[in-house]
Parts: C-alpha cells; structure tokens; sequence
C-alpha cells in the first residue's frame, strides 16, 4: 500500500512504534536479564510518536504540501513481532535487528521524501532514524555478549 | 488507512451566540450539506435584522468594561483560548472536513493557522505599546495610544470556515474591541465550535458574538451607525462592489480581501522532484477553493524538451491524485463545496475549450472516488494547454481543481504577463536562480509573492496581503498591521503649567 500524505504516513509511524514497544513488552517478561533495555526501547518509542506528532502538527499548514510530500511504499517496511514457539534469545535479538532496520529505513526513506517540503517533519523523522541506529548498535551488543 | 471519526453526529439546528449566550434565531433554517457524503450535517438560521441589531448591541454595552480590562487580563482569557483550541484540535479540525470537504491534513493546517493567530494577539501588552517623545519643545511632551474603537464586524467565507475569521477577530478583541462575526452559512458549525471555546476562555457576554445568515446580516453590519468597521475576506465583487463602497459611505474602516489569479512561474533551472509536489498542493490542495491558489502554470522559455518532459510529470502526478472524503486519511483531493459551485467551474471548462485551449486531463471524466460516495461535488484535477491570459480561464477566477497552463518566452515576458492581470494576490516563481527569484519579487505587482513556495500564505505575524483587485483597503489582517487596524492612535501633547 502506498502512502502520500502527511496524515497517512504519521499514523503508519505511529503503528510501526506502538508495534515494535509491543515487541520489547513480550521481551522483557520472557526475557527477564535484559528487561530494563527491553523496557526502556518501548519508553522512547513512546517519545518517537510523542516527538512525530509535535512536528507534525506544529507546522502542518496550508502552506506545505501535506496531502502530496510522501510515497511510501508500505510494504517495505512491514515486521513480524510473533517469535516462534521454539524461538530462543538470539533469534528474538536477530528479530528486533530485523525489525529496527525496517524502522530505520522507513524513517530514513520518509525524510528524504518529504525534505524541503514538510520542514520539521522530516528532522524529526532523522532524529529518531537516528537513535534507532543506536539502539540497533545496542541490540548487536547484546546479540554478541 | 481508516476514515476519521466524524465529530458532528446529529442534525441540530444551529444558534446564534450574542451577550453569552445561545439564542435561538427566529429566521428560516436551511441545511448544511457534508460535500462528499450529501448529508445533512445541521441546520443553520439565516438571522434577521433585529437579531444582528441585538448582537450590536451587546458588543457596544460590552465595550467599555472590556476596553477598561487591562491588555495582560485580556491576553491571558486569548492564552485560555489557546490552549482549549490545542485541546480540540483534531475535533476543531474534523468538523472543517466534515462541513467543508477539504482534506484532513489541510483541515489540520487551518486549524494551526488560526492558533497561530491567537498565539501573536496573546502578545498584546507589548504590540499594542504606544510612543513617546520627551521635549517635543522645552517642557513638552508627546506621546500616542493605540485605543479600541469599539464594535467591528468580521464577514468569513466558505472556504476556510475556522481560519479566516481569526485573521481579525484576536486582534480586534486583544487591543480592547468587542466583536460580531458572520460565518458564511455554508460552514457554520466551525465558528460555532468555536464560540463555544471562546466562551469556555472566559471572555465576557458580548466581547464575542456569532451570528449567522446571509445578506440581511451583512447589509445589517455595514449599515449599523455602531459598527466601526469591517474585515471581510470573500469574493472580488463582493469586496469591490458592496463592502468596500458601503464602508466608506457609512465612514466604517474596512478590510476588504478579494478574489485571485494566480500565476506559477517555471523557470526552466527549477527544482522538478520538489516543484511538483508544490504545484499539485497550489493547484488543486483544498479542491482549488482558495485565494492563494495557482490558476496559471506559465512556464518560461522556449525549450521544447523541458516543457514537454515538466507538463509529462505535471501530468502523471496530478492524474493519480487520490480523490475522496477528506477524513479518510489517504485521500488528497475532496470535493469542491456543493454543486452550484462544481457547476461554475464546469462552465469554465466548456468556455476554456470553445476560447480555443485544449485538454490535457479532462477531470470532468472517470473520476475515481475512493469509498462509496455520490459524485455530486466531486471533479477530478483538469489541466489545459495552450490557453491566453485573455481567455475566460485565464483571466477569471474559477476558484475548483482547474490549471491553464501558458508559455512565455523569458522572465521579463513572464513578469508583463503576470503584472497584467487585474488580480495581485499571490504569484510565484519557481527557480534555482537566486537572480531570476531577485528579478522577479522586485518586479511583479503582487500582495504575496511566492520563491520556490506553491501557496504563499503569510505566518500571523506578517501581514495577508493583496494588491490590485485583490485587496480593497490600506492594512490588512493579521499581525502588526490588524493591531493598527482595530486601533486609532490617540496623540497627546502635554505641557504643565
């Protein structure tokens, strides 16, 4: 599916935060070790939207072009959160590398679409791409301990 | 992606606010339609002359005590105001979609532009400052007061139902004035919405009224000896011909904002992947129902090669614009406000075809409506080539989702053409040429002009401005300039003896 409006695609970010925070709430009760790292990523996910929404409804005028700045391919950056039954600790860490890298790329690809266009957006879409890399970085560490 | 939740659930027959409260007219009611569904979403009185004397009335009684309350006091009920908009912004928002049809995103950015507003009045203690002068001669002083006139009367129209009237009515009420806002009848709910929240700020009965109608309000406001003056924003004939003549005869100040034709020059050095986007959002963002939309693509030079390969991505984008109800998130593009008006605009596609100018896309046809939905408003973007500034579609304003696009051989041709147009409201230019942007803001007549921007939309602190057939008066809304509007500077010069 693809996106192309402001609207549209700070919902399906907001859907891509509360899903992946949904993911690091099963990981930290399955895996107790890890549970404030795992607690702490849906904590700043809950800060991502908090910070996308205050971009975007603090510039969003008429004078930017908010119904026609994005094509985002949906599809693209879709995840699985289930983990399979028989699924251990470093596949559940490879899955959350998966699923950051998705998020990553979307916020990445957004904010190139969108720059020169939807001003504070697509700098907040960086900033998050950003400690999303580093929490990435974290989850390779872990993944390595 | 879902459709919104619609925040007007049940057909209520609309009141009028005057004194603080809810008054019910005694006027016939007539229905306000949803554009894209065909429903009936309220009922709105069309009031009578006693009912807009009776709002006059209480703002004048309201004036003296509100003109005494300090600007800190009244800052802070506008503060209040603020923050009950910021709580219900998305209901605020919803409810322009629902009664207007534009897209949510562009509900959403009404909403903040009329916030914005609000937010520059709150800072009334220091913008309404006056000036002094010590020893204008030995032992004389001089200095001015901005004062509150007393009631003004704010005319809103149809295509930003919750914006426009907040271009005025914070200033008017922030430097000390009382107020009586006409909605246009069309769009009534979003200035009712918001009387409710300016009564929750806590502004006292009569500082704030509404009343809504039609002609009998407005002949009402500019013939009332009370009324000190008018801010209207709506059509060029309107503006020209009543508003603008009857304020002077009756000795009212007036701001009388017009209609448009607005020219979006493409310098062949532009930008192509972010122009694109700026154009689909100029031309037909808000179903091309706005003053500062683009009318007239003209492109610049003789290239062929670059014209063709422009009006192909012009094309292409503008053909896959996704069309529908403006609460379904996915959606780009609603309908136009009601049949009469898709009607006129139609009538300007069948003239711009016999005038000779072709089309390119043809939105009368096929257009697909996402979600199940009756045509009756809907047109899809339409595109003529090959169309003259001299055509009815080139020279008229059309106010729907129509582009006419023209060729002009240089920038100096392109300036002519544009400074040629009875209209100045907002042209713009498209280069990556600081030269041709600097050539083109010093050279063409227009109110607003727009570098690289497709909607050229001043903040609230900056003057809306308009020149030409656009604009009727000397200051315009917002800012700076409406706190000099809705204020006479009182100058006094003391010596003591």
């Amino acid at each position: 599916m693809k996106l192309h409006t402001a609207s549209e695609t700070i919902s399906f970010a907001k859907k891509l935060e509360n899903e992946s925070a949904k993911f690091y709430k099963d990981l930290s009760q399955k895996y107790g070790k890890e549970e404030d790292a795992f607690l702490s990523f849906g904590e700043e996910n809950r800060k991502n939207i908090a910070q996308t929404e205050r971009a975007y409804y603090g510039v969003i005028t008429d004078a930017i072009e908010g119904c026609f700045a994005f094509d985002v391919e949906t599809d693209e950056y879709t995840f699985e959160t289930e983990l399979a039954d028989k699924a251990n600790y470093a596949d559940a860490l490879s899955r959350a590398i998966e699923i950051e890298e998705k998020i990553i790329k979307f916020y990445s690809d957004a904010a190139e679409q969108s720059s020169s266009l939807m001003a504070d957006v697509p700098r907040a879409f960086k900033m998050i791409a950003k400690k999303r890399r580093n929490r990435e970085e974290k989850l390779r560490a872990l993944l390595e301990k | 992606m879902a459709l919104l939740e619609e925040p007007i659930k049940e057909v209520k027959v609309i009141k009028n606010y005057i004194d603080g409260e809810w008054v019910e007219s005694k006027g016939e009611v007539v229905d306000v339609v949803n554009p894209a569904t065909c429903q009936t979403i309220a009922k709105v009185p069309i009031s009578t002359k006693e009912e807009i004397d009776a709002a006059v009335e209480a703002a004048k009684a309201a004036f003296p005590d509100w003109r005494r309350t300090t600007p800190l006091a009244r800052s802070r009920i506008l503060f209040r105001l603020k923050e009950l908009l910021e709580e219900n912004f998305e209901e605020v928002s919803r409810i322009q979609t629902q009664e207007h049809g534009k897209t949510i995103d562009e509900s959403r950015g009404e909403t903040r532009r009329g916030i914005e507003n609000v937010e520059v009045a709150c800072g009334i203690p220091s913008l309404m400052q006056g000036y002094y002068s010590e020893d204008i001669a030995t032992g004389i002083d001089e200095w001015v007061i901005p004062t509150p006139l007393g009631v003004f009367g704010i005319i809103g129209p149809f295509n930003f139902p919750f914006m426009i009237p907040l271009w005025s009515a914070p200033y008017a009420v922030a430097t000390g004035n009382c107020v009586v806002i006409k909605p246009s009848s069309e769009v009534p709910n979003s200035q009712t919405r918001l009387a409710e929240l300016a009564d929750e700020a806590g502004f006292p009965p009569g500082v704030w009224n509404v009343v809504h109608g039609g002609r009998t309000v407005v002949n009402g406001m500019l013939d009332h000896p009370d009324i000190e003056g008018i801010a209207f924003v709506g059509s060029t004939p309107t503006a020209k011909n009543v508003i603008y003549p009857r304020c002077g005869a009756t000795g009212k100040r007036v701001i009388a904002q017009g209609g448009a034709k607005n020219f979006m020059v493409i310098m062949p050095d532009t930008n192509m992947r972010a122009t694109i986007p700026a154009l689909m959002t100029s031309f037909f963002g808000n179903a091309g129902q706005r003053c500062l939309s683009g009318a007239n693509l003209l492109i610049v030079g003789e290239d062929d090669g670059f014209y063709n390969t422009f009006m192909d991505a012009v094309t292409a984008t503008a053909s896959g614009i996704i069309i529908g109800y403006g609460l379904d998130e996915a959606v780009q593009m609603g309908p136009v406000h009601d049949i009469e008006k898709k009607e006129r605009i139609l009538g300007y596609i069948e003239s711009g075809l016999k005038q000779g100018a072709k089309l390119r896309l043809d939105g009368r046809k096929n257009i697909k409506i996402t979600g199940d939905y009756p045509e009756t408003c809907f047109l899809g973007p339409t595109i003529f080539e090959d169309a003259a500034p001299d055509m009815k579609i080139g020279s008229e304003e059309i106010f729907g989702p129509v582009m006419s696009v023209m060729r002009a051989k240089n920038l100096t041709e392109a300036i002519e053409i544009c400074n040629a147009s009875t209209y100045a409201n907002a042209h713009a230019i498209f280069t990556s040429s600081g030269s041709h942007a600097k050539e083109f803001q010093y050279n063409v007549v227009s109110g607003n002009v727009g570098i690289n921007i497709g909607i050229v939309a001043p903040m609230a602190f900056f003057p809306f401005s308009g020149m030409k057939d656009s604009f009727f008066g000397i200051l315009h809304t917002q800012g700076k300039e409406a706190v000099r509007f809705f204020t006479e500077s009182k100058v006094i010069i003391q010596r003591w003896l």
